[in-house]
């Protein structure tokens, strides 16, 4: 017994060194009166608070900022038995202490009874410095939220594609309907002449519709892969916001619209792709008709100064909300995108706007007074040096009266399209399938009555249409050397129109070709001829 | 064992009486306003205590967990399960806590609340007995439901009965409950309740 109680006394005598000198802990005791008897080497290190200072001392005498946080209470408590908790999150610290970034040290810490048998003789206070805990909890919580923050970004991604996706499929159903509809009509019984051209008009308006719908996605699609190049060149944007008025006019005159251009056709001129900039005299014209109702006008006008070019495009329709005009740019954004909105559109028609615009160093701007109307301003850099080379639009007249132009297409259909087309405009046409017909043709002409224009439809690259340009360019005057000509392909790339000036073309269109257009280019080659 | 009104109506006052100091206590820590309501009370032997206590909460639970002795000796816990353990912690402290399910932090925290609710709730059972109870440390258990329970069993082999007392806390217009569960031997049991019902009679 002796011995085991000398034993005890050893190890005790062993745990409280160990407490005092080693323990990663703040640890101090006071007896039943409160008085603090012993102060670990922890605490005298990291409190700045020596242990002959304090000991031999009421706690709340050497320590009054326990008393006034009601520690008292906890010290109380564990001399009736009770142990307390102290949670760095509900009291931050036990004893205040400066840290070396100048915050007080977190602690979180316990008070509780000291016994000996069942008497209780005081109450220990035992101290941990959570700092570090606290800022890894706190760097954790960060990128928890970080991550959440990503979460929600590609949650956002998804919902807005599918979205997306489910106004694509209704948009490109819609004027598929239209023209399927049409020509079920058409085929299964015959049509009376006002029946047809209502009919041709249908399906005409929604194949467009169709078109444009497809462009934009490519394009879309090629801006954000970063695909998409400018073919600049010196330009009238004139020009581009009549052609985009003629495609637009259809629909607008559907609707009850007028579509007014203000501003005269002298030429308006900049460096730019006059394919590009027609798409965005495009989109926001159609854009403008879209949204002004039955009556409603919408104006172009264009102003020049010395350094600027300012397209405008007002309307008198609903306007846009207030909250939705900052995001009329974003791609896929619609202010109504509910599957029972009025309006028609992919959303992506004004973000390919701004890109276009951007990528010719211009920039846009919209304002618009909700219920009264939405003005579209765009800005480019003038270059009015390049006017002498453009004419007045006006005299660059669609007409081909007069006109004998030679039309190389191997498909029947194509032949009879582009027949059609330039004839309607006056021309006179003949028509072969094979780039050696052609030159038969016109080794059996004589030099006055040769064709002032060719039309060929190239297919590809290898396609022995293309041959016509170089045939050509070995031939004198005469025998039909000097002729204009004009390529047509369905693929729309500068490679391709490289391809078609290099072969010796002088002009390059891209189907689906519009009859006007196809018409302006021929006789503007002419007279340039 | 079943408790009659009278002896619920009296367990409830008393109880109250210690769930007012603790939400004082936690008022005055956190600066909120901390409303403690005991509005249940019942008794099951220690077999269908996890039964009674399944239908309340789910099973992974946290847990405070404080053994008590003297002339009146037991296990009472805090129970709270994952939700309500996290909603309390973000109430109290103004910061929600990590999902790890609960960090280092919150714990300490939800072991000082369920300090503070037990010490009171035990302070008024030895006031009223008029004997000296002893606490151990709390601690704290991440675990399922069923194992805190059957280690209750399996440690302490006196223990045959359960008071469980329903524990809302209200505070920032919000509501949690936790249980409170005070795991008792017959005797204990016994002994309490005689108290309750004479100081009940006191107070008439």
């Amino acid at each position: 017994m002796r011995g085991s109680s000398a034993g005890e006394g050893v190890l005790g005598a062993a745990l409280l060194q160990w407490l005092d000198v080693l323990a990663m802990h703040g640890v101090f005791t006071t007896d039943d009166d409160h008085v603090i008897r012993s102060w670990n080497r922890w605490l005298a290190t990291n409190t700045g608070y020596d242990s002959r200072d304090v000991i031999g001392r009421s706690v709340f005498d050497a320590l009054p900022d326990l008393e006034s946080r009601g520690f008292r209470e906890y010290f109380d408590a564990a001399l009736r038995g009770q142990t307390t908790v102290l949670a760095h999150g509900l009291h931050r610290y036990v004893i205040p202490v400066a840290g070396a970034d100048g915050l007080s040290m977190r602690q979180s810490g316990s008070i509780g009874p000291l016994t000996v048998g069942d008497d209780i003789v005081g109450a220990i206070c035992v101290i941990e410095d959570v700092t570090e805990r606290l800022l890894s909890e706190r760097e954790l919580r960060a990128q928890i939220e970080a991550s959440d923050r990503a979460r929600a970004l590609a949650e956002e991604a998804v919902r807005a594609r599918d979205e997306f996706l489910t106004t694509l499929s209704h948009e490109i159903r819609t004027p598929l309907n239209a023209v399927l509809g049409w020509t079920r009509i058409l085929l299964a019984r015959p049509a009376g002449a006002e029946m047809l051209a209502r009919a041709l008009e249908v399906i005409d308006r929604n194949a467009l519709a169709q078109v444009r719908l497809i462009d934009d996605l490519l394009d879309t699609a090629r801006i954000i892969s970063g695909k998409l190049r400018l073919d600049a060149q010196p330009v009238d944007l004139s020009r581009a916001v009549l052609a985009a008025i003629d495609v637009v006019q259809p629909t607008a005159a559907a609707k009850d619209v007028t579509v007014q251009y203000e501003s005269g056709t002298e030429p308006r001129t900049m460096r730019g792709d006059p394919d590009r900039l027609q798409q965005i005299v495009w989109n926001l014209l159609a854009n403008a008709v879209k949204f002004t109702p039955p009556g409603g006008q919408v104006t172009v006008s264009i102003a020049q100064s010395a350094t600027e070019l300012t397209l405008t495009v007002a309307d008198n329709g609903e306007g846009i909300a207030p909250e939705f005009l900052p995001l009329v740019f974003e791609r896929f954004r619609q202010a109504d995108p509910s599957a029972t909105r009025r309006h028609s559109g992919l959303g992506i028609g004004l973000s390919l706007v701004r890109q276009l615009v951007e990528l010719h160093g211009g920039r846009i701007a919209v304002a618009s007074d909700f219920g009264a109307g939405s003005v579209f301003t765009v800005t480019f850099p003038a270059r009015p040096e390049f006017a002498e080379d453009f004419a007045s639009v006006a005299e660059a007249s669609s007409e081909l009266a007069g006109l004998r132009v030679l039309v190389v297409d191997d498909a029947a259909e194509g032949r009879e399209m582009l027949t059609i087309a330039l004839e309607q405009h006056g021309a006179r046409v003949t028509a072969v399938a094979s780039a050696s017909e052609a030159l038969a043709v016109l080794d059996g002409t004589p030099r006055l009555e040769l064709p002032h224009a060719i039309v060929a439809d190239v297919r590809e690259a290898g396609d022995a249409a293309l041959a016509l340009g170089p045939a050509l360019g070995r031939r004198t005057a005469a025998r039909g050397g000097a002729i204009p000509c004009v390529g047509v392909t369905a693929f729309d790339s500068p490679q391709v129109k490289r391809r078609l000036l290099a072969a010796g073309f002088h002009a390059h269109l891209v189907k689906p070709l519009l009859p006007a257009t196809m018409a302006a280019v021929v006789r503007s080659l002419v007279r340039s001829d | 064992m079943e408790l009659t009104a009278l002896q619920q109506d009296a367990l409830i006052e008393l109880l109250s009486i210690g769930f007012g100091r603790a939400a004082a206590s936690l008022s005055q820590l956190t600066g909120h306003r901390v409303v403690l309501e005991v509005p249940q009370v019942s008794v099951h032997p220690i077999a269908t205590l996890d039964s009674a206590l399944r239908s309340l909460v789910s099973d992974e639970v946290a847990s405070v967990h404080q053994i008590f002795s003297g002339p009146v000796a037991g296990d009472a816990l805090l129970i709270l399960d994952y939700k309500a353990a996290g909603m309390l912690k973000e109430l109290l402290t103004d910061e929600a806590p990590l999902p790890l399910p609960l960090d280092a932090s919150a714990r300490e925290v939800l072991t000082e609340v369920g300090n503070i609710l037990l010490n009171a709730c035990l302070g008024t059972f030895g006031n009223l007995l008029q004997v000296q109870v002893s606490f151990s440390v709390p601690q704290l258990n991440l675990d399922s439901l069923s194992e805190i329970l059957r280690s209750l069993m399996v440690n302490r082999e006196g223990l045959r009965y359960g008071l469980v007392v329903h524990a809302g806390f209200r505070l920032r217009d919000a509501e949690v409950t936790g249980y409170l569960v005070i795991v008792l031997s017959v005797a204990s049991l016994d002994r309490l309740i005689r108290s309750v019902e004479a100081w009940e009679q006191g107070q008439s």
